[in-house]
């Protein structure tokens, strides 16, 4: 496993921003919590898993190139909406090496970031976005439960 | 959930009277099968209990070029859109990637994360255009003047501080105190983001509507009785409601001056009622002369959610508020240090 932290470069930035639909908020404003001018590239296993509200938070260690061990805090999604897409904690097994790309936290001296992308190390989507609300019919749609659990 | 309900409505001390407001047109249902009757508690009321979710793409108010309703031709477009949506966020990643780009406009997160909805509101098997129903153009009504002068002092007010100054110039929403947005309500509106779910409880002189986002519990008592003083405010207000029929209409008043919607005078009718086996029609009024210069208000279906409603014990784990504070006095110490 070879984890590492990198800062962004514009090329590869330019790209990536090609593949995101991104709303602009969430709980909180995103501009408030995390720095815009500081985007961020982990790779490292979970060591720790919060399944709480009003954000996840998965906690990473990745190993630097000069060989020493940092833990990042990776902010996700509300629990209840990935719960409802199949993905429960159990999910997310101590280990699991992940790919991160986000933002860091405005506090620079925290090891905080979101989790803009976060995927397994082939890119296959960690958090699977599968609407679980079934097909539109004529107005009396019924919500919930159209996704079996996903582990 | 009950044993929660009933704490909240230890500390809500809510209390006032009924009035009516009935702003909706009622239309026969075009969705519902015609052997279909309303369900009944054991009181005789229409039953609207169970779990609803008001979550959809159609706007709170209506966009200037178009009319109330859409085509159903519309209607496949916009919701294949949204369910497309998802569908590309979901596709794999180059896992060589880079870190995004850097600077102004770069979003916020990923669209994986976002549960807004993905139907067009349908009322009586209408495909609507906005939520807001009257004023006849589907927007919300111009502030009276008072309300602007309003405004004017609390932004010269707030001007004084720096928005990350302390925890009290956040967002109720970021601080966990209530749904941002007006997802608790009144009114009960969809916050476009996630969590637009809702348990209904009845009993035959309360109603508790219970709001994932950010946990919050109305408590609505049936009948009438004495209102709360005009000082007591608590964050969802005084609400009453009484039946018309086999319509569920609630007055509330003393709606917390914080809230989302709120205003002195203001007084907000809602009418919940029965429209089919899987649905709820949420309709409301807002009328506040000190603050709108025409009452407003509009349609939500709610429909049924085929799913639990998951606990939303927010302060625990708030994160976010301590990084955003901790990121603003970063930010002060690097400019000082910039500046010797």
């Amino acid at each position: 496993m070879r984890a590492r932290i990198i800062y962004a470069t514009l090329v590869a930035g330019a790209l990536a921003v090609l593949v995101y639909a991104v709303p602009a908020v969430a709980h909180h404003a995103f501009g408030a919590e995390f720095d815009p001018d500081a985007p961020i590239r982990l790779q490292g296993n979970i060591v720790r898993v919060e399944w709480v509200n009003p954000h996840s938070w998965i906690h990473l260690e990745i190993t630097q190139d000069d060989g020493t061990k940092e833990v990042w805090m990776v902010e996700g999604g509300t629990p209840n909406v990935l719960q409802r897409r199949g993905l429960r904690r159990e999910c997310l097994p101590i280990g699991t090496e992940l790919i991160v790309d986000g933002y860091q936290a405005k506090d620079h001296s925290l090891t905080r970031a979101n989790g803009r992308d976060v995927t397994f190390t082939d890119g296959t989507k960690f958090f699977l976005g599968s609407s679980g609300t079934g097909a539109p019919t004529d107005g009396a749609e019924t919500r919930g439960r159209a996704n079996p659990a996903r582990c | 959930m009950l044993r929660n309900a009933a704490s909240f409505l230890g500390l809500c001390i809510a209390v006032t009277a009924s009035g009516v407001v009935a702003p909706a047109v009622a239309q026969a249902p075009a969705s519902t099968s015609g052997d279909w009757v309303v369900p009944r508690t054991p009181a005789g009321h229409p039953d609207l209990q169970g779990n609803w979710s008001s979550a959809t793409i159609t706007p709170l108010q209506r966009p200037r070029d178009q009319g109330p309703t859409l085509s159903w031709e519309e209607v496949e477009v916009r919701e294949g859109r949204a369910a497309n949506r998802l569908e590309r966020v979901s596709r794999p990643s180059d896992p060589d990637r880079g870190a995004p780009r850097a600077g102004r406009g770069v979003g916020g997160y990923n669209g994986i994360y976002i549960d807004a909805g993905d139907v067009v509101a349908k009322v009586y098997g209408e495909p609507r255009s906005s939520l807001i129903t009257h004023p006849a153009d589907g927007r919300t009504p111009e502030l009276t003047p008072a309300a602007q002068a309003r405004r004017a002092e609390r932004r010269e007010s707030r001007s004084q501080f720096g928005q990350y100054d302390h925890p009290e110039l956040r967002p109720l929403g970021e601080r966990c105190l209530v749904s941002f947005g007006s997802n608790a309500g009144p009114p009960m509106l969809p916050n476009g983001f996630y969590n637009n779910n809702y348990t209904i409880v009845q009993t035959p002189d309360h109603v508790v509507i219970m709001a994932e986002m950010v946990h919050d519990a109305r408590i609505i008592k049936i009948g009438d009785g004495p209102r709360l003083p005009e000082h007591i405010r608590p964050w969802m207000g005084d609400s009453w409601g009484h039946w018309e029929g086999d319509v569920l209409v609630v007055e509330t008043t003393n709606i917390h001056p914080l809230h989302r919607y709120s205003g002195e005078e203001m007084k907000v009718i809602e009418r919940f009622s029965r429209m089919a086996e899987d649905a709820v029609l949420y309709e409301f009024t807002i009328d506040d002369p000190s603050t709108y210069t025409e009452p407003w208000g509009g349609q939500v279906p709610m429909m049924a959610l085929n799913d639990r409603l998951y606990e939303y014990a927010c302060h625990e784990g708030n994160y976010a508020l301590s990084n955003i504070l901790s990121g603003a006095r970063y930010q002060e110490r690097m400019e000082a240090e910039n500046q010797n």
